[in-house]
């Protein structure tokens, strides 16, 4: 140090240099002190702003629904699950060549390329390509190796039982919101607590969920356990089908409901869809309408006019009307009977349908009493099912003379198919009308009972004695001189009433030739334990609801019995209604699989030909030959698992009904022939 | 300190500064580079591995630099220059010179590459501590003390520019300005030689498409916030997601590829997020005790060499921090230069360090006379309440 210094010949700083090194100093420190006041301005002022600019693009692109609660039938099986499936997504500033890119993901994925595009241009860091793929296609995808596409599991609706009770269970629409049926009236239980789920990605759009985030797949919806017997259902809707088919008519419903608890047990329209992909099904396939639609009854109501009659002892059992030989001009008016008839008994009136006497019992009864008595029935008031768009039916009072006539024989009035089904349901149970209810239970996923249906009286309409005298005299509609033979079954002792009304012409104002069909019974007779619509819209071969609407009735009928364990009423007859087993529920991990196949089948429609088949041997072939070889003899798929058949229910060699489902297992891709 | 034998004692003050800004340094570059790492290389601690290899090396050249002494810098101001302008010179040979990003900067050798950039701007400094503390009065001279300097500043100030190296060339020259204002050089020259710069410096910025985004992005960088304007909005939205305290260490999401550069020249960006207000309010204050240390370092030191060494390596330090962190923050348009002791980059590490070493062992010769604290006394310095406060 002490030589160093000694070599030094010149002295420290001058005065002048040593004020400017510090005025530089200072302006250094001035500087940093506008960097601080920069920081300051950023973190304090204009931090709500820029935070939210950031959170912008990596929290967004991760809302994912939670999963959706699943849809149970009475017994357990599943009829709506979630399932995960890809969403294909991109960053188009990751993409290279967007027109390119656009062109190759739109051929892989069936998307319009210009629409593409146009997304491309217009997303910023994140735009959806397209939702809820199928496996093929995000195959697809993941072979183009294309920068900034990612793949997002997304759950899915997926209904394993396909068009079976598609229009109690609705629709979801790809954001998961119930856009119909109890999807939508179910919208916030099932769709679960809608938390907010702080997910990141990052500028690549992967998803991370870090900050112990929740992930979302983990919240899940509550799960819905309904009335409906799937089983029922399906007779049910095979049943319609066939009816309407039969009729070439445009539409059918039918309704099964249990009498004394008012479970809806069944509930089916035609046409129908298959809500795994709506997007092929019309508007009018979609309608619900069991429950949307209001129509003119017809002679269905004479029940509730001729029970209310006695139960106000206005008429008795034994009370004698002229039917005035098929004719009854009142005013200006005219009523018609299809057949002329003298004096008729109550029980008379109902087994031949006289417009004219059921006429003459209202008036009798009068306009006060028939107007009460009907909204006594629950007509004019929504049934309170719970299901979106319910109708009400309109009961307007009867002023005229002829408007009272006609009211007694269902005309100039509303009402939807549920809410007769649930009028004779009072009319079956002695007297009581019950809520109908479609949902017995809603459970939260930790177990919570939400909601628990019960049977829930609304009031009593008739009493006891009426009910039971009414349902006696039903029984004589479907003997030999009744409306309905038809509807006649071997085993069962059957109470039921034909309706033929003619549609009101909404352009012409009147009636039109057109007609509804309908029939509707309480089975067995001496203790309902169902109630039994079908209706069908503008039938073509035949109109009458005996001759249309009765063979459907009566189809649905024979297999409801035994599944509701009821014992027969005519012991003697050998009744043995082959007892389908319900097919194997597909695991929940094929079901992803599964999806595609049944896309591209469509409703499955039944061969016309009567008789049975041999259910072909489809062990070690591949589904979709299962399922060719399968619908050639007009029997109908069901399928589970992936790869290729390894058992099938029934057995080879049996011999089936046509339209019999066939449960298939599919199982391992390998091709080395079965053991 | 003033025992018998002399013990040689640093500016405790200013070691404390250097070495927090360089362990702060190492904490924030693995925060800001461990994702990325992982992801393009498979191991979360490359960049910190070798960061901490530079840091090692850099403490190494610190301690040489601290036990040499900065008077032999002297001696060797013209053999530095010389390998400054070599090294420049074969960073612009293919072959030689690495090129990232469009840019000639890095010199590959084996086992490790080097900024030329970086030594030049030290060594410049030394060459032009040399020189005015040799020419002395006659720096007011145009031909001896201005002329000179501007040759050689405008060769390294060429050479960056072929590499391109805007970022090293301002501060090359604004290294001269400093040095050149406080050897008392006259005030008409230093701004004519601005006014006469500013078309040369225009021409290079238009002449380059990427200079010119870069101001494009700077005048307003939320409009063009998908291009140009990218990386400044995302280091916006870095620090302003912050606020006072931060969103904790580590849990910053910009540098999740959001932001380019997030452990190099945007560092500050995630300083800001990760540790908000705080952070960025410690980070200040330690480079305004390096800046107030090395100033007074520098006036107490007992040559005029070592008052010009201190000044220009406080004005290196002071300069590439508030440069970068105004970068970050939007204030001045990108430039390329990285945060001192903090920012990943072995090059510019080592040689700050370096300079460090360099700043000590003048701030340790001037310990002792009690004659320079009165005069320090006598003129208090214009700091900031708050910076005063802190250091």
């Amino acid at each position: 140090m002490r030589d160093l210094k000694n070599m030094q010949v010149v002295e420290g700083p001058s005065s002048g240099m040593r004020l400017r090194v510090v005025l530089l100093g200072a302006i250094f420190l001035a500087l940093l002190a506008v960097v601080f006041g920069r920081a300051v301005h950023l973190q304090v002022h204009q931090q709500e702003k820029l935070k939210a600019f950031a959170e912008d693009q990596y929290v967004r692109a991760v809302e994912i629904p939670a999963r959706r609660g699943d849809i149970f039938d009475r017994r357990g099986t599943p009829l709506a699950q979630s399932v995960e499936v890809d969403s294909v997504w991109v960053d188009p500033s990751l993409l290279g060549d967007r027109p390119a890119a656009a062109r190759a993901l739109g051929k892989a994925l069936g998307v319009d390329r210009h629409e593409l595009q146009e997304k491309l241009e217009k997303g910023r860091r994140f735009a959806w390509v397209k939702r809820q793929v199928t496996p093929a296609e995000a195959a697809k995808v993941k072979a183009l190796e294309l920068p900034g596409v990612g793949f997002l599991r997304e759950p899915r609706r997926f209904y394993p039982q396909r068009e079976l009770a598609a229009h109690v269970l609705g629709l979801v629409g790809t954001d998961a919101h119930g856009l119909d049926g109890l999807e939508k009236s179910f919208e916030d239980e099932l769709s679960g607590e809608r938390v907010t789920r702080e997910g990141f990605r990052d500028a690549k759009g992967r998803k991370l969920l870090t900050n112990g985030v929740e992930d979302p797949q983990a919240r899940q919806g509550a799960a819905l356990t309904l009335t409906i017997d799937r089983q029922l259902q399906y007779v049910t809707e095979k049943a319609l089908e066939k009816a309407v088919v039969d009729a070439k008519a445009v539409a059918g419903t039918a309704v099964v409901l249990d009498p004394h608890t008012g479970e809806v047990l069944a509930l089916a329209n035609v046409p129908r869809f298959n809500p795994n992909s709506p997007r092929h099904a019309s508007e009018d396939a979609l309608r619900n309408r069991a429950v949307t639609d209001t129509f003119e009854p017809g002679s269905t109501f004479k029940a509730f006019v001729i029970a209310t009659a006695l139960d106000e002892k206005v008429i008795t059992e034994s009370s004698e009307f002229d039917c005035e030989q098929g004719r009854l001009a009142i005013g200006r008016h005219v009523v018609h009977d299809t057949h002329p008839y003298g004096l008729l008994k109550p029980r008379g009136i109902l087994q031949v349908s006289s417009n004219i006497c059921a006429a003459k019992v209202a008036q009798k009864l009068g306009r006060e009493r028939l107007v009460a008595a009907y909204e006594r029935f629950g007509f004019g008031e929504r049934a309170g099912l719970g299901l979106p768009g319910e109708g009400k039916g309109a009961l307007p009072f009867p002023k005229a003379e002829i408007a009272l006539a006609t009211q007694a024989f269902g005309q100039g009035l509303t009402a939807t198919a549920l809410q007769l089904a649930a009028g004779y349901g009072a009319l079956g149970n002695g007297g009581v009308l019950m809520r109908p209810y479609l949902v017995s239970k809603v459970v939260d996923p930790d177990g919570l009972v939400l909601l628990e249906n019960g049977p829930t009286p609304v009031r009593r309409v008739v009493s006891e004695k009426a009910a039971r005298q009414v349902v006696s005299m039903l029984e004589s509609v479907v003997e030999p001189g009744g409306t309905a033979p038809r509807a006649r079954l071997d085993e069962y002792r059957v109470a039921g009433k034909t309706g033929t009304a003619q549609k009101a012409d909404p352009l012409a104002g009147g009636y039109s030739d057109k007609r509804i069909a309908s029939f509707i019974g309480l089975v067995p007779a001496e203790a309902p334990k169902a109630v039994i619509l079908v209706v069908i819209d503008e039938p073509m071969t035949d109109v009458y609801g005996g001759l249309v609407a009765a063979p459907a009735f009566k189809e649905i009928a024979q297999e409801a019995m035994p599944l509701l364990g009821v014992p027969p009423s005519r012991p003697g007859v050998v009744a043995a209604p082959a007892l389908r087993a319900p097919p194997a529920k597909p695991a929940k991990s094929a079901v992803v699989a599964a999806i595609e196949r049944l896309e591209q089948l469509d409703t499955v429609t039944e061969s016309q030909a009567e008789g049975a088949v041999r259910v072909p041997d489809l062990r070690g072939k591949s589904g979709r030959v299962a399922v060719n070889a399968l619908m050639g003899v007009a029997l109908e798929p069901q399928l589970s698992g992936s790869g290729l058949v390894a058992s099938q229910r029934p057995a080879a060699g049996t011999l089936v009904d046509r339209g019999t489902r066939i449960s298939l297992q599919l199982a391992g891709p390998l091709p080395l022939g079965t053991p | 300190m003033t025992d018998g034998r002399k013990a040689i004692s640093y500016d405790p003050l200013l070691l404390f500064a250097v070495l927090s800004l360089v362990g702060f340094g190492l904490v924030m570059v693995f925060s800001a580079s461990a994702i990325t790492a992982q992801d393009k290389l498979g191991d979360s601690f490359y960049f910190l591995k070798r960061q901490a290899v530079a840091a090692g090396l850099g403490l190494v050249a610190m301690a040489v630099a601290m036990k040499l002494g900065y008077r032999r810098m002297a001696r060797l101001a013209y053999p530095l220059l010389v390998l400054a302008i070599i090294l420049l010179v074969l960073v612009l040979i293919p072959g030689l010179g690495a090129k990232v990003g469009g840019a000639k900067r890095w010199l590959r050798l084996p086992g490790l590459s080097v900024q030329p950039a970086e030594i030049a701007k030290l060594a410049w400094v030394i060459y032009l501590s040399y020189s005015l503390a040799k020419k002395r009065e006659k720096v007011q001279s145009f031909s001896v003390g201005f002329l000179p300097h501007l040759g050689v500043a405008g060769l390294l100030v060429i050479l960056c520019m072929l590499e391109p190296d805007f970022g090293s060339s301002v501060a090359l020259l604004f290294l001269m300005f400093v040095m050149l204002f406080a050897a008392g050089a006259k005030l008409s020259y230093l701004v004519g030689s601005v006014l006469a710069a500013i078309p040369f410096a225009w021409t290079a910025i238009a002449s380059s498409a990427y200079r010119m985004t870069r101001i494009t992005a700077f005048l307003d960088p939320w409009a063009n916030r998908r291009g140009s304007g990218y990386q400044v909005a995302e280091s916006l939205m870095s620090i302003g997601s912050g606020g006072v305290t931060g969103l904790g260490l580590g849990d910053g999401r910009q540098k999740l590829f959001f932001l380019p550069e997030a452990h190099t020249d945007f560092i500050v960006s995630i300083i800001g997020e990760e540790l908000g207000l705080l952070g960025i309010a410690a980070l200040i204050a330690l480079y305004g005790l390096i800046i107030w240390r090395g100033i007074r370092a520098s006036l107490h030191a007992t040559e005029a060499f070592g008052t010009y060494l201190g000044l220009g390596i406080t004005s290196l330090v002071a300069f590439q921090a508030i440069t970068n962190m105004a970068v970050a923050m939007g204030l001045v348009p990108t430039k390329g230069l990285t945060l001192p002791f903090i920012s990943y980059g072995g090059s510019s590490l080592v040689v700050l360090m370096g300079a460090a070493g360099l700043l000590l062992s003048i701030s340790a010769t001037a310990e002792g006379g009690k004659r320079r604290t009165r005069v320090m006394k006598a003129r208090p310095e214009p700091l900031p309440p708050g910076i005063g406060a802190a250091a």
